[in-house]
């Protein structure tokens, strides 16, 4: 169910226990039937596990949507060397806030689904790194991490297994790049989260330039349901591309934001205006963000007929990212939002690539020069071609990040921007 | 919409439809009070306290933080990978990660200085200069922001008397604009030192500060980030 509000449109899987202080508990885990997936897994041999999760056609949830069971297989199965598991508890990206959530409700879900990952990859260390803000969160994951080495569960024999599974909780320090999967791994090494070049992929070369493999929070905490109760089972929500469910993160002008998960391909509309209870004093829809900052904003008009799976949301016009859907009211000032959004860009570029550590701080200058009423028409053909010269030319993807939201928006709202550089104040803000 | 009893200042359990006390939403009952020198190693690298309480010539690392130091170092396959747990932990002793401190943890670590230095300012969340007892970072990024963030962040500065970044004459507060803290349904979301604020308004933060100074160093009153954690913790 949903947290703080849930909704009966909702399919709990992930979420079923959200709210519920007992699941955290060890005890009150496996009574809910916690730990019998891991259980299942451990008398499957690791293939067949890699093929229940290809089975179900689940996707990585950290944002880019690869097959999950695909990416595992990519791990090697010569097991001479160490391989590592690495999970992506690194939550940053604005309007994202769902990885919490499971921290805190369901630690042992995601502590279930981290082993069975080990287990079928061949990994013999997890390392979940969580953001370094996350305090309560990771405390919480600590406790359930310690109780879990205490039952045998993690550790030396898993489940009298005879496998050996060590689980690390890893606190970073406060960088979105290291959200990023081979940040990621430096920071972990102990470097500065700069991205690295791909290839070597990490499966080949990647934490410890050992085999390693990066799953989001939530992809992981959706593979014990998974094993438990088959591939095929996952499908019967969904849609083919997208199967299962999806946690869906609202956040901005509505009356009840929250978590919700709702089956892939739910409407848009009916996200905000059922579940959400509509915008906040009824006020008109301006804009959408339907998948955290990085990716385009789609106009009310988009909003209409938009699905939220992978390839609905395309077809659209943005992306589903991480499915964090940040509503935008009649009286939000679309060119003060951008301008928040890159400045946040500039601020967490790493500074390896030129394009981006110069090309987010021109774009937020820029942005900042108009909201003052200083710009010129010229500053958006400018903006355009700054944007794009920033797409597709860096080591990582948060350059190409500030393209989205600055081009959707001039694309999509120009008059608002027209509006301030005329006149040099602000109109289509009610 | 909020029939939970109001509880705290800035409680993210005051709003929805759960009926839960405030130590069952974050978790309190259930982890306890952890002690200082950790305990599974898996675990010792999960977080970094931030203190109200800071020694910045204590020594790296005596007692219990030596304990968890010789901890953390078992759970890496080289000692650089334990460079951010490392500064973290050096951080809740001393307040803030000053060269001198990346110099003592580069030696610990066997890291060159100069390496160390060029991780740790990488990091925001090392404090680089000596904060205040509570380090107020408010979040305006874009949903907060949606929601009036940058009037919140406004009257923490008024309230607290602190120009942005600075640290007030009396030591109590710094008050910082952080980026996305992954509380966005919650808005406006605060971190005040260890510890999420959540659904802020500009109402509610004259109450807020007066409370972290009135509550300081009562355990109990403030939560885990109130008190030095000393207590044992609680039953699972």
């Amino acid at each position: 169910m949903g947290y703080p509000y849930s909704h009966e449109k909702e399919v709990p899987i992930l979420s079923k226990h959200f709210g519920d202080p007992q699941a955290r508990t060890l005890k009150g885990w496996k009574s809910r039937g916690g730990y019998e997936a891991l259980e299942k897994a451990l008398a499957m041999s690791p293939e067949e596990v890699v093929e229940v999760v290809k089975a179900s056609g689940l996707r990585g949830r950290g944002g880019a949507g690869f097959p999950t069971g695909l990416k595992w297989s990519f791990m090697p199965k010569d097991r001479s060397r160490p391989h590592y598991l690495l999970c992506n508890a690194d939550e940053s990206e604005p309007g994202t806030f769902k990885d919490r959530e499971l921290l805190r409700w369901v630690p042992h879900l995601l502590i279930e689904g981290c082993l069975i990952g080990a287990y079928a990859m061949g990994a013999e260390h997890v390392y979940i790194y969580c953001r370094g803000e996350f305090f309560e969160a990771n405390q919480v994951l600590a406790k359930a991490v310690d109780d879990a080495y205490e039952a045998g569960i993690a550790g030396e024999d898993v489940l009298g297994s005879g496998h050996k599974i060590e689980i690390t909780v890893h606190a970073g320090a406060g960088a979105y790049i290291c959200g990023e999967e081979t940040g990621l791994m430096n920071s972990l090494e102990g470097r500065r989260g700069e991205p690295r070049i791909k290839p070597p992929f990490p499966a080949a070369v990647g934490a410890f330039g050992m085999p390693t493999t990066i799953n989001n929070v939530e992809t992981l905490c959706a593979i014990p349901p998974i094993v438990a109760n088959g591939g095929e089972w996952y499908r019967q929500w969904g849609t083919e591309k997208s199967p299962g469910t999806k946690l869906f993160c609202v956040s901005g002008h509505v009356r009840r934001p929250g978590n919700y998960e709702l089956p892939l391909g739910f409407p848009l509309k009916d996200l905000i205006y059922d579940v959400c209870g509509g915008i906040v004093e009824d006020r008109a829809l301006k804009a959408v963000i339907p998948g955290g900052s990085s990716v385009p904003l789609l106009s009310a008009e988009e909003v209409e007929d938009c699905t939220l799976d992978y390839e609905g949301v395309v077809e659209a016009g943005s992306m589903l990212g991480c499915a964090s859907v940040i509503v935008m009211d009649e009286t939000t000032d679309i060119v003060h939002q951008v301008m928040r959004m890159a400045a946040f860009y500039a601020h967490e570029s790493c500074g390896q690539c030129t394009p981006c550590r110069e090309g987010t701080a021109w774009v937020t200058t820029i942005l900042k020069r108009i909201e003052d009423g200083r710009g010129t028409e010229e500053d958006l053909d400018v903006l355009v071609q700054l944007t794009d010269q920033m797409t597709g030319t860096t080591i990582c993807v948060l350059s190409d990040s500030v393209a989205a939201p600055v081009q959707s928006s001039i694309q999509k709202f120009r008059e608002e921007y027209l509006a301030l550089i005329r006149r040099g104040e602000r109109v289509g803000v009610a | 919409m909020s029939e939970a009893p109001f509880k705290n200042p800035g409680w993210a359990g005051n709003v929805g439809e759960y009926d839960l006390t405030e130590e069952q939403v974050r978790g309190l009952d259930f982890v306890g009070i952890p002690p200082l020198e950790g305990t599974h190693p898996a675990s010792v690298a999960a977080y970094p306290y931030m203190l109200e309480e800071k020694d910045p010539e204590a020594h790296l690392f005596e007692g219990p933080y030596e304990t968890r130091f010789e901890k953390i170092l078992t759970r890496y396959p080289t000692r650089q990978a334990a460079l951010l747990p490392v500064l973290n932990l050096a951080q809740e002793v001393r307040g803030h990660v000053s060269p001198e401190t990346m110099d003592r943890v580069a030696e610990l670590l066997e890291l060159s200085a100069a390496y160390v230095r060029g991780v740790a300012t990488f990091y925001t969340m090392y404090n680089k200069r000596p904060v205040g007892r509570h380090l107020v970072q408010v979040c305006t990024n874009i949903s907060c922001n949606l929601c009036g963030a940058e009037e919140v962040l406004e009257a923490f500065l008024e309230h607290a008397g602190a120009e942005i970044g600075e640290t007030t004459a009396d030591g109590a507060f710094t008050v910082i604009e952080a980026e996305c803290l992954a509380g966005c349904g919650f808005p406006t979301c605060v971190q005040i030192n260890s510890r999420y604020y959540e659904n802020v308004t500009v109402e509610e933060v004259p109450r807020i500060l007066e409370h972290l100074e009135t509550s300081r160093g009562s355990a109990l009153e403030d939560g885990i980030d109130g008190a030095r954690p000393t207590a044992e913790r609680g039953e699972s």
